[in-house]
């Protein structure tokens, strides 16, 4: 091999050798994400408010062709074929009211709650029972319908001494005698090897590791809120929203960035995708979590009258004036926004600047329409 | 031959004695117990009246030893005068539910003596060797 060919081979390793600088190292391995748990203050009251509840529903963006999408899943052996029908208005309606309460079944969200406390209740100690046996007895309490988290579950240990089990005991023997579908006993590989849930990250199935993790875990669990907070932060760190759009998995992600002061990448996808009603949502739900924005009333405000009027991801090409107003609005408070208390002020201000042009040719389109029309 | 359901399949009479015991159910050297309450004059191969948990002798991959008790029944066939056999007391004692089993005082005992005599054994073999 001549000398040329090895220092080409090894440009990358001397490079990096002679700038070493720690943090592209890290950056280069993918693993730069550290989880952030939910430990100091319970989310659990906030995140159950109603108030936030119906901005964060609002904010995932229902949409029945992904909501109702065919899944190929091991639950159901075969999928229904569809069946189409002649129906009245009537019918119709009632079948919309169904299909809005299945939606709201599937968009559930999976609860945002503080980490679970260890159990440390010793029953009893009987030095006397030292040498009785090598092995833990646990004694399990089946009596029919009594909820897992209630249920009676102890042990007795070598050395004498009667205790509550701990939780992860607790959720093992929970799963042999009352096995839930789909939760394993040991822990599936996706989870324990780093390189294997690195792979799903890269390959963008934030999905599927979500759906998991709620099978697999408790959301009061330690590892389920750690990986859950690294697909977040990987979502946001590589703004890929959209794929979280229409599942219930979207609310408790923007609860965590928001909860964590990060949500400006998903500010800034708002205003770059031309949604600044939502945008403005999104900074209520930071007033609503934090109470940390200047003017905080006008959001209520203006969130109280964005609610009641349907979602408009593109604008309708002849807009009516009201639209006109609270788009306005909109803008204005966005851009306070902004100024005031984003992290991302220069990108956001473009983003928001190129959408006031696109939003005023728009304006001017549909006005000039009116009055060819003559209805102005 | 299938297992019967838990909740029984033996006749019974009412007024006759019960025994809550434990009736091996596993194949051959790998023991496994059902606890079951039953008439106490039928053998261990008959139909029992209830199922009330089972008991698993042999230790897990985490060095553990499970059992499961229905608490909610066994506490109705003991209200109903039901004997309990002496495993299954020493089970139900070492559960806190009844006060430990003399048995597994002794047993406890005679382990500790036995390790104390094989140590004391190994000593002197050390020293004689020595």
């Amino acid at each position: 091999m001549s000398l040329l060919k090895v220092i080409r081979i090894n440009t990358k390793h001397i490079f990096t050798k002679h700038n070493e600088t720690h943090t592209l190292y890290i950056s280069n391995r993918k693993l730069s994400i550290v989880p952030s748990v939910y430990d100091q203050e319970n989310p659990a009251p906030k995140f159950f408010s109603s108030g936030i509840q119906v901005l964060l529903k609002r904010l995932t963006r229902p949409e029945f062709s992904k909501v109702f999408r065919k899944r190929t899943n091991n639950n159901t052996a075969v999928l229904k074929t569809p069946v189409y029908k002649f129906l009245t208005d009537e019918e119709l309606n009632i079948e919309k009211e169904k299909a809005n309460t299945n939606a709201d079944r599937l968009l559930q969200m999976p609860p945002v709650v503080k980490l679970h406390e260890q159990i440390n209740d010793v029953l009893s100690k009987d030095p006397a029972l030292v040498g009785y046996d090598n092995s833990t007895y646990m004694f399990t309490d089946i009596t029919f319908g009594v909820a897992n988290e209630h249920r009676i579950i102890v042990q007795r240990n070598p050395d004498g001494t009667l205790e509550s089990c701990d939780r992860d005991t607790r959720k093992r023997l929970n799963q042999i005698y009352f096995p839930m579908q789909g939760r394993k006993i040991r822990e599936p590989k996706v989870f324990s090897e780093p390189e294997k849930f690195n792979g799903l990250l890269e390959g963008e199935k934030y999905e599927y590791i979500l759906d998991r993790a709620c099978v697999q875990y408790e959301p009061d669990e330690r590892k389920y809120q750690e990986i859950t907070s690294i697909t977040y932060q990987h979502i946001d760190l590589h703004s890929k929203f959209d794929l979280l759009r229409s599942t219930r998995h979207f609310g408790p992600m923007v609860f965590y960035l928001t909860w964590h002061q990060s949500m400006d990448r998903l500010m800034l996808e708002l205003v770059q995708s031309g949604v600044v009603r939502e945008a403005v949502l999104l900074a209520a739900l930071r007033q609503a979590v934090h109470n940390d924005l200047s003017n905080g009333e006008d959001y209520n405000a203006l969130v109280s009258e964005i609610l009641p009027r349907p979602i408009q991801l593109t604008k309708p090409e002849i807009l009516s004036e009201e639209d006109i107003a609270l788009d306005t609005k909109c803008t204005e408070l966005v851009d306070t926004y902004i100024n005031t208390s984003s992290s991302m002020k220069s990108q956001q201000a473009l983003a928001l600047q190129g959408f006031r042009e696109y939003y005023q040719q728009l304006v001017d389109l549909s006005r000039g329409l009116k009055k060819a029309h003559g209805n102005a | 031959m299938p297992l019967p359901p838990a909740s029984g399949t033996g006749k019974y009479y009412a007024l006759a004695a019960k025994s809550i015991r434990l009736i091996r159910q596993g194949c051959t050297n790998r023991p496994f117990f059902h606890i079951s309450v039953t008439q106490r004059k039928r053998l261990n191969s008959q139909p029992v009246i209830e199922q009330l948990g089972s008991y698993d002798p042999m230790p897990n991959i985490n060095n553990e030893k499970l059992v499961a008790l229905n608490l909610e029944r066994l506490k109705f066939w003991l209200g109903q005068g039901a004997h309990v056999t002496s495993p299954v007391a020493e089970l139900l004692g070492l559960t806190g539910f009844f006060p430990i089993h003399p048995k597994s005082y002794m047993t406890a005992w005679r382990n500790r003596q036995a390790e104390l005599d094989r140590l004391t054994s190994e000593k002197e073999a050390a020293k004689s060797t020595a």
